[in-house]
C-alpha cells in the first residue's frame, strides 16, 4: 500500500473545476513532483493534502489513516512555501524550534535538535541570526529545517525555489534532493519548472486543467510522453500531423517516415508525430539512412552549448527545429538557405 | 484505480474543526455581535425613531413632511450644503499646492511646515472657531479689517472649517502625489514636453483619485462638524447644530432622528463614492514604479517656500491666538499674562475634572480600542472558515466612516436610554463614551490594521498549523510584535481623537463624565471664552505630548527591533 493515497479528489471554486477527480499513490520515501502550467491545480492539490483547502469530494489516506476531513493541526506534515514564511522577529534557532516548543520538549533536547537540523541543512553557524540577515537560499534552507524539526511523515514543498535567482536555484535543487534522500522523508514538490522536476523527482505527475496527464519517472516523462501536452510542456518538441499507413509507417505531407506507432492507432485516422530537436541527426546521414530527407535551413540560433536550426522539409508546411552540438556545427557549418541531409531514428519518432 | 467506484459525495465536505479554531470562530462571532450591538442597533434606533411620534406610535413619514414644512429647518440643509461645498473648493487647492510643494519641490523647511500644517489634527475643531473670534470677533484684535462685516455666521464657519480640514486633505494629497512614477516624467522630458503640459497630463491625472478622495473627506467633515458652527455660527443654522438643538434643547427626538437621517444621506453617497475610488486607486498603484525625486529649481522652490511659510504662519497665528488668549487676564481690557483662566475658570469652577475625564477616555480608547480593533482585523484577515460572517464584519468595520459623529451619538441615546435595554446600565458612564469613541473612529484604525496585516506573510498561520502550534501563540509571538508600529499608530490615533472629539459624545456625557472638548462648548455658551481657550490649549498640549510619547516609543521600538527588521 502506498504511503499517501489520493482517491477521486475534486475541487470546485464556484463554477470553476480546479481538480476533476485526481487519484494518485505516493510511495514511502520518494520525492514526487507535481508539474504543470499555472492554473493546472497542482498547488490546490498540495493545499488539499495539507488541509489548507477542503476538497469537494475524494479521500486522502496517509500512512493507513483517513485524513480527508482532519484539520491541518491533526495531520502529519511539514510545509515549505515559496515565500519561506519565516517568522522575521524570531532568530533562526527560534524559528526551527517553533514547533518543538509546543511539544514540551525539554530545553537541552530542543537545542540539540536545532543544532542537528542546522548541520543537516549546512548552516551550522546561523542559529543566532535573524531571517533578514540571511540570503534567500539560506532562508529557504532554514524553512526546510523548521518543517523537518518535528520529524513529520511527509514534507510538502510549494514552489520552494521559484523566488530564488537562477544560480542559487540550481545549487539548492541538488541540496534539497540530497537532504531528502538522507532523511528518507516522503516529499511532494510542486513546481512549474520542468528542469527542476526532471532533476529532482523520483516520479513526476504532469497535470493539466485539473487532471493528471501522465505519471512516470523523469526519463519516462521526457522520452515517452503519453500525450502531446506532456511532450510539449516538458522540453522542446516538433509535433506534426500525420496519417498512419500501416507497418509502422506514417505519411506527413509528401514525406513518409518509419516510426513507432502506438498500437491503438487506427489506419487512416489522424495521428500526431513527435520528436525532440536533439533527436535530429546530421552526422553520417546519407540517402539510405532511414527517415532521411533534405532539409532547407531557414534560421540558425546560437544558444551556447548547442545551436538551434529551424528548417523545412520538402512537402511539409510546418517549420521544424533541430538542436545541433558544437561539433556538428563545426563540421557542417549550416547557414540560412543551405540544404542539409537530416534523419530521425525510427525508435525516436513517436506518435500519439 | 479504474476499479474504484466513481461516486461524488452528494454534500460538500467540511473539515472537522480543531478546538483551537473554535476559539477563533468564537472571537469572530463575538466581534460581529459587539459591532452589531454598538453600531447597527443604534443606527437602527434612529430609523425607528424617525417614523414614530413622541409617544412612540408609528406615524409613517409624518416627521419628514413636518420637517420640510418648517422653513427654518429646511434652510439648514441648503446652508450645510453650500458651506461644505465652499469649504471644499477653498481647502483642496490650498492643500494641493502645499502637498505639491512638499513632494515636488526642493523647498527648505519641509519637515517644519508639514508639522505645523498638521497641528489642527491635535486640536478640537472648536479651537479654530475660538481663535477666529479672538482675531475678528466683536472684541477681536483685527475686527477693523472686516470693515463692519461680521465673523460670526457663515464666514467664520467657512474659515474655521478650512483650518480644521486642511491637514486631512494635505495627508491624502501628499500621499497621492508622492506615489507618481518618475519614469512618466522622464518619458515626457525625452519627448520634450513643457512643464505646464506635464502638470496637466501626468501630475493631475496621477493624483486624480487622491483629489476626489480628499474632496470627499473635506466635504463630509464640513457637513457633519458640530463644534465650529456651534461656537462661531451665531444664528446661522446647519444640520449638525439643528440636531443638537432639537434633541437637547427641545427634546424633540423624532425630528432629531429625521435630521440625523438627512445628514446620513449625503455622507453615505460620498462614502460609497470614496470606496469606489479607493478600489480604482489600488489598481492604479499595483504597478512597480520608480519614486519621483524633485530637482532644484530656484524660482519655483522659492515660491513654494514662501507659500508654505505663509500658510504655516497663518496656522501658527490661529493656534497661537487661542494659546495667547488663554493667558490674557481680561480680554480686551487687561492684556497682562495670568493663569486666571486655568485657575479660576477651570480648576476652581470644577471644570478641570472634564480634562481628567478626557485623558482617561483617551487612555481607555488607546488601550482597549487598539487591542480590540487589531484583534478583530487579525481574526478577519488571518483565520479560516465562517465565510458567511466575514463580509458582514468587514462591512460593519468600514461603516463608521460613513456615519457622522452627531448621528452616531444620537443613535446611542435612542438605543441606550430605554430602560428595557439590558445595556441601559452603560448610559451616562465612562464606558459608553469609550465604546462610542472607538466605534466612531473604527474605520481608519481598522484599515491601518488590515494594511499592516496584509504586509506580513499569509502563510504564517499555515506553517503554525503544520507545526501544531495554535494560532494565538503565533498571534502573540509573531503577528503582534511584527505589527507593533501599526498598533501604536492606531492607539495614538484613538487617543488624540478621543481628546478632541465633540460631535458624538456631546449627547452622551453625564455630569460625572463631562469631557474637555464638550466643556469648551459649555464654557463658550456661558460666555467664558477665556476659559474655553484655556481648555482648548490644554487639549492641544496634551495631544502633542501624547504624540511625543508615542514618537519616543516608536524610536525605542525601532532600536530594539532593528536587528530583525534588517
Amino acid at each position: 500500500m502506498d504511503f499517501l493515497e489520493l482517491t477521486g479528489i475534486r475541487k470546485e471554486f464556484g463554477d470553476f473545476q480546479a481538480l476533476k477527480g485526481v487519484s494518485l499513490g505516493v510511495r514511502q520515501g520518494e520525492l514526487i513532483c507535481f508539474l504543470g502550467p499555472s492554473g493546472c491545480g497542482k498547488t490546490t492539490l498540495l493545499r488539499i493534502i495539507a488541509g489548507l483547502e477542503v476538497q469537494s469530494a475524494g479521500t486522502i489516506i496517509q500512512a493507513g489513516r483517513d485524513i480527508s476531513r482532519l484539520p491541518p493541526m491533526k495531520r502529519d506534515y511539514g510545509i515549505v512555501f515559496q515565500s519561506y514564511a519565516l517568522f522575521p522577529n524570531l532568530s533562526v534557532a527560534d524559528n526551527i524550534a517553533y514547533g518543538l516548543v509546543n511539544r514540551r520538549m525539554p530545553r537541552p533536547a530542543r537545542a540539540a535538535r536545532v543544532k542537528e537540523l542546522l548541520e543537516l541543512v549546512g548552516l551550522p553557524d546561523s542559529a543566532g541570526k535573524y531571517p533578514s540577515q540571511l540570503s534567500g537560499g539560506q532562508q529557504q534552507r532554514i524553512a526546510i529545517a523548521r518543517a523537518l524539526a518535528t520529524s513529520p511523515g511527509l514534507l510538502l514543498l510549494d514552489e520552494p525555489l521559484s523566488a530564488l535567482d537562477a544560480r542559487v536555484r540550481v545549487r539548492l535543487r541538488g541540496e534539497i534532493r540530497g537532504l531528502q534522500q538522507r532523511v528518507g522523508i516522503t516529499t511532494i514538490l510542486v513546481t512549474h519548472d520542468q528542469e527542476e522536476a526532471l532533476s529532482m523527482a523520483d516520479r513526476i505527475v504532469v497535470m493539466k486543467d485539473g487532471e493528471i496527464e501522465q505519471i512516470g519517472s523523469p526519463h519516462e516523462i521526457y522520452a515517452r510522453p503519453s500525450t502531446p501536452f506532456v511532450a510539449d510542456f516538458v522540453g522542446k518538441t516538433n509535433l506534426l500531423p500525420a496519417t498512419p499507413l500501416g507497418d509502422n509507417r506514417v505519411q506527413v505531407g509528401e514525406q513518409r517516415f518509419q516510426c513507432t506507432v502506438n498500437s491503438a492507432a487506427v489506419k487512416g485516422a489522424a495521428l500526431r508525430l513527435f520528436f525532440r530537436p536533439e533527436d535530429v541527426m546530421v552526422r553520417g546521414v546519407n540517402g539510405s539512412t532511414p527517415n532521411s530527407a533534405a532539409a532547407v535551413v531557414e534560421k540558425v540560433e546560437y544558444l551556447g552549448p548547442y545551436s538551434r536550426i529551424t528548417f523545412r522539409l520538402n512537402g511539409i508546411d510546418q517549420p521544424l527545429v533541430a538542436d545541433l552540438s558544437l561539433n556538428d556545427m563545426a563540421e557542417f557549418q549550416p547557414k540560412a538557405g543551405d540544404t542539409l541531409r537530416v534523419a530521425v531514428p525510427p525508435e525516436r519518432l513517436l506518435t500519439f | 484505480m479504474s476499479a474504484l467506484p466513481r461516486t461524488a459525495a452528494p454534500l460538500p465536505l467540511f473539515l472537522k474543526v480543531h478546538w483551537s479554531d473554535r476559539i477563533a470562530h468564537a472571537g469572530l462571532v463575538l466581534a460581529a455581535l459587539v459591532l452589531f450591538v454598538f453600531l447597527v442597533l443604534p443606527l437602527g434606533a434612529i430609523l425607528v425613531k424617525s417614523v414614530q411620534d413622541k409617544a412612540g406610535d408609528f406615524v409613517g413619514l409624518a416627521n419628514f413632511t413636518g420637517y420640510f414644512r418648517t422653513p427654518a429647518l429646511a434652510r439648514s440643509i441648503w446652508n450645510s450644503v453650500w458651506v461644505s461645498t465652499l469649504v471644499t473648493a477653498i481647502t483642496i487647492p490650498l492643500a494641493f499646492t502645499f502637498a505639491y510643494a512638499l513632494t515636488r519641490s526642493c523647498m527648505r523647511f519641509k519637515a517644519l511646515v508639514r508639522n505645523v500644517a498638521l497641528v489642527p489634527i491635535l486640536a478640537p475643531s472648536l479651537l479654530a472657531a475660538i481663535s477666529f473670534i479672538f482675531w475678528f470677533g466683536n472684541q477681536g484684535l483685527l475686527k477693523g479689517v472686516l470693515m463692519g462685516a461680521q465673523i460670526y455666521g457663515a464666514p467664520g464657519i467657512v474659515i474655521s472649517l478650512v483650518f480644521a480640514t486642511f491637514p486631512h486633505a494635505l495627508m491624502i494629497l501628499a500621499t497621492a502625489l508622492s506615489l507618481t512614477d518618475a519614469r512618466l516624467y522622464e518619458a515626457a522630458d525625452a519627448l520634450g514636453t513643457g512643464t505646464l503640459r506635464k502638470f496637466w497630463t501626468i501630475t493631475v491625472p496621477g493624483a486624480k483619485y487622491g483629489l476626489i478622495s480628499a474632496a470627499m473627506v473635506v466635504f463630509t467633515y464640513a457637513l457633519s462638524d458640530f463644534g465650529i458652527p456651534k461656537v462661531i455660527g451665531g444664528n446661522f443654522n446647519m444640520l449638525a447644530t439643528d440636531i443638537f438643538k432639537l434633541v437637547i434643547g427641545q427634546q424633540d427626538f423624532s425630528k432629531g432622528a429625521v435630521v440625523g437621517i438627512i445628514l446620513l444621506l449625503p455622507v453615505a453617497v460620498t462614502f460609497i463614492a470614496d470606496s469606489w475610488v479607493q478600489k480604482r486607486q489600488s489598481a492604479l498603484l499595483s504597478a512597480r514604479s520608480v519614486p519621483y525625486v524633485p530637482r532644484p529649481s530656484r524660482g519655483f522652490d522659492w515660491a513654494m517656500t514662501a507659500y508654505c511659510l505663509l500658510v504655516a504662519a497663518i496656522f501658527l497665528a490661529v493656534l497661537g491666538m487661542a494659546v495667547y488668549a488663554s493667558f490674557v487676564k481680561l480680554w480686551p481690557y487687561n492684556f497682562s499674562m495670568s493663569l486666571d483662566h486655568y485657575r479660576t475658570g477651570l480648576v476652581e469652577a470644577g471644570v478641570f475634572d472634564a480634562y481628567l475625564n478626557s485623558v482617561s477616555l483617551g487612555a481607555w480608547c488607546a488601550v482597549v480600542g487598539a487591542a480590540f480593533i487589531f484583534a478583530v482585523a487579525y481574526l478577519l484577515e488571518k483565520t479560516r472558515s465562517l465565510d458567511g460572517l466575514r463580509p458582514v464584519v468587514r462591512l460593519m468595520a468600514v461603516l463608521p466612516m460613513g456615519v457622522p459623529g452627531m448621528v452616531l451619538g444620537l443613535g446611542y441615546i435612542f438605543f441606550f436610554v430605554r430602560e428595557d435595554n439590558p445595556l441601559h446600565f452603560l448610559y451616562g458612564t465612562m464606558g459608553i463614551l469609550v465604546v462610542n469613541t472607538i466605534v466612531h473612529y473604527y474605520t481608519s484604525s481598522h484599515l491601518t490594521a488590515v494594511t499592516a496585516l496584509k504586509q506580513i506573510d499569509n502563510e504564517f498561520e499555515s506553517v503554525s498549523a503544520s507545526l501544531k502550534v495554535p494560532f494565538w501563540r503565533t498571534f502573540f509571538r509573531v503577528t503582534v510584535p511584527v505589527c507593533l508600529p501599526s498598533v501604536l499608530d492606531i492607539s495614538r490615533y484613538l487617543f488624540v481623537n478621543a481628546m478632541t472629539t465633540v460631535s458624538a459624545v456631546v449627547f452622551l456625557y453625564s455630569p460625572k463624565t463631562t469631557l474637555a472638548s464638550v466643556a469648551i462648548v459649555n464654557l463658550d455658551e456661558a460666555g467664558d471664552i477665556g476659559a474655553a481657550a484655556a481648555m482648548a490649549t490644554l487639549i492641544v498640549a496634551t495631544s502633542a505630548a501624547v504624540c511625543l510619547v508615542y514618537y519616543f516609543l516608536q524610536v525605542w521600538l525601532d532600536r530594539r527591533t532593528q536587528a530583525w527588521r534588517g
